[in-house]
């Protein structure tokens, strides 16, 4: 354990070190992209009612942290594969999922201030009160897990070319035609049939039902739903990790 | 003692030919192991295996008393690794980079500041120590991914092309460190392209082609195994290719508008002679006899394809 810790401890410097200058341009441009869904959006739609606004201030920090695990973190991956810091980590004595470990830990950190910015602006914006509860920390968290995991494991196994295709797609789909931002009744039934087995509908959920907490709590089927998308992304990411061909 | 054991290693990618067919060498304490091969010949895909990054499809290594393919952790943990590509250190600082990978494998605080400092100092590079990766040059990277390796090195140390970039004197500073590890009791495997650096820095030499250890000995006896002790280099003064006839002559083989012929030194006069009699017939503009060198002898054995190829390989 002492070793895990350690090792741990060095790679996370390692990648502090190294993204040391391009930390705070990734940390400038999740503020951006944050309290612009929020701004934009309510440009988009004139007349916001509580629930139209309080999908746009919950579903900020959950596209932002989509965009963060299923974009930035796949593509770091992707640099970190030509570059051959990659193999080079990867030949090291250090436990592998050390290494993961440490690359999950300051990508999910990158995404904290984009998080409560945008969430800051949209309760000024359009003057809700949020009723966080105890899940908020455990749902964003799992999100932001779920997202990472995910896009390491689409790093680890596809071309950086594909991966890059596929995080593009993403940034679409989630912006445009997931009921991250709007609910799902709004999108055709056969839409929502597909948004019942993708991840993104019970993150914007947990997400949502945690910061904003309806009477009777928030539902447990997201949590789960994540946590079963979340060991899949490990288990895909972890096996690449111990891969020898 | 071998530090490692390789036992007819084979190692075949899926869709692909056998990257390793069958290889065998050791590598013990206190020495330098040359492995010389051209591209494609198996070296990599070799060293990944050693290093636990690839699996052999069969044949078993031993490093440092332990198996590789079995526990591949145990195996990063005995065996440091210089790749042949650029180690990234953007954002990074040569002290930092070194530092943090002789903790990383193992060493304490003090030790790796100890140990940073004095390579730092040994290979000159203090100048940049301080400098961020992205401003260094391609040499002082590599330098600095040598220090990252030889700083706390584990019992088995891989370099692949380890001087490239590197500018002569340098070369010296880092050939130094390099026998510096072997002589505290390490087996370092060097794995190059440079003939002329292996001979003088390898210990052992084990010459790779096509995925199989084709010649193993010292330099000398490497020498000594190849036809002939001496060649004829002639340069030929027009298109027109000369014949080289001469008591004792080897088969001639002609690169661009040279010709060279190897010979045993007992038919140096009958060469010398043949060779005078060429230029004053005005079909050579010059020769030079010399002794045979260990390019010759690594292209003797990795030969076939054209000859003019593998030199023009060689030159550049």
């Amino acid at each position: 354990m002492a070793h895990w810790l350690r090792s741990y401890a060095l790679l996370l410097k390692w990648n502090v070190l190294g993204l040391r200058l391009m930390l705070p341009f990734f940390v400038a441009v999740q503020v951006v992209l944050s309290v612009g869904i929020v701004v934009g959006f309510s440009f988009l739609v004139p007349d916001l009612d509580r629930t139209a606004a309080l999908y746009l201030s919950t579903g900020a920090p959950t596209v932002n942290l989509v965009l963060v695990g299923m974009v930035l973190t796949p593509n770091g991956i992707s640099t970190k594969k030509q570059t051959g810091a990659f193999d080079h980590q990867r030949a090291l004595p250090v436990p592998r999922l050390a290494l993961l470990a440490a690359d999950t830990t300051l990508w999910i950190a990158a995404a904290v201030p984009g998080v409560v910015a945008g969430l800051g602006v949209a309760v000024l914006r359009f003057d809700i009160s949020l009723t966080i509860g105890w899940t908020a920390v455990p749902a964003l968290l799992l999100v932001a897990l779920t997202c990472t995991t995910l896009g390491y494991a689409l790093a680890y196994t596809a071309t950086p070319m594909v991966t890059a295709l596929v995080a593009q797609m993403v940034v679409f789909f989630t912006l445009m035609f997931s009921p991250i931002n709007f609910p799902a009744d709004r999108l055709p039934e056969w839409f929502q049939a597909v948004h019942a087995v993708l991840p993104f509908a019970p993150m914007a959920q947990a997400v949502r039902e945690s910061l904003a907490v309806p009477p009777g709590g928030p539902a447990v089927l997201p949590f789960a739903v994540l946590a079963a998308y979340c060991a899949l992304g490990f288990a895909v990411s972890y096996a690449a990790m111990l891969r020898r061909p | 003692m071998a530090v490692l054991e390789v036992d007819h290693l084979v190692k075949r990618y899926r869709r692909g030919p056998r990257a390793n067919d069958g290889v065998t060498l050791r590598a013990e304490e206190g020495e330098v192991l040359g492995l010389l091969g051209h591209n494609g010949a198996g070296k990599t895909t070799l060293i990944n295996q050693v290093v636990g990054l690839a699996r052999p499809t069969s044949g078993t290594i031993r490093l440092a008393g332990g198996d590789p393919v079995a526990d591949p952790a145990s195996a990063r943990a005995a065996c440091a690794l210089m790749p042949q590509s650029q180690v990234p250190l953007d954002g990074i600082t040569p002290r930092q980079a070194v530092e943090t990978t002789a903790r990383i494998r193992g060493a304490p605080r003090q030790r790796a500041r100890a140990r940073t400092g004095d390579l730092l100092a040994a290979l000159d590079i203090e100048e940049w120590a301080d400098t961020a990766g992205e401003h260094l040059s391609g040499g002082v990277r590599r330098l600095t991914a040598f220090a990252m390796t030889a700083a706390e090195p584990g019992r088995l140390v891989i370099m692949d092309e380890p001087t490239n970039d590197v500018d002569p004197v340098r070369r010296r500073l880092l050939w130094a460190q390099v026998r510096a590890l072997a002589a505290g009791g390490r087996a370092v495997l060097l794995v190059t392209h440079n003939v002329a650096e292996a001979e003088r820095s390898a210990d052992r030499l084990a010459v790779m082609d096509s995925g199989r250890v084709v010649a193993e000995g010292t330099p000398a006896g490497l020498r000594a195994g190849v036809a002939g002790d001496l060649r004829l280099d002639l340069l030929m003064a027009d298109a027109d290719a000369p014949e080289v006839a001469f008591a004792g002559a080897g088969r001639p083989h002609r690169v661009g508008r040279r010709i060279i012929v190897p010979l045993p030194a007992d038919a140096a006069d009958a060469a010398l002679a043949c060779a005078q009699r060429l230029r004053a017939a005005g079909r050579i503009e010059e020769f030079a006899l010399t002794p045979v060198s260990l390019e010759d002898v690594y292209i003797g054995l990795v030969g076939g394809g054209s000859e003019e190829g593998h030199h023009g390989a060689l030159a550049a």
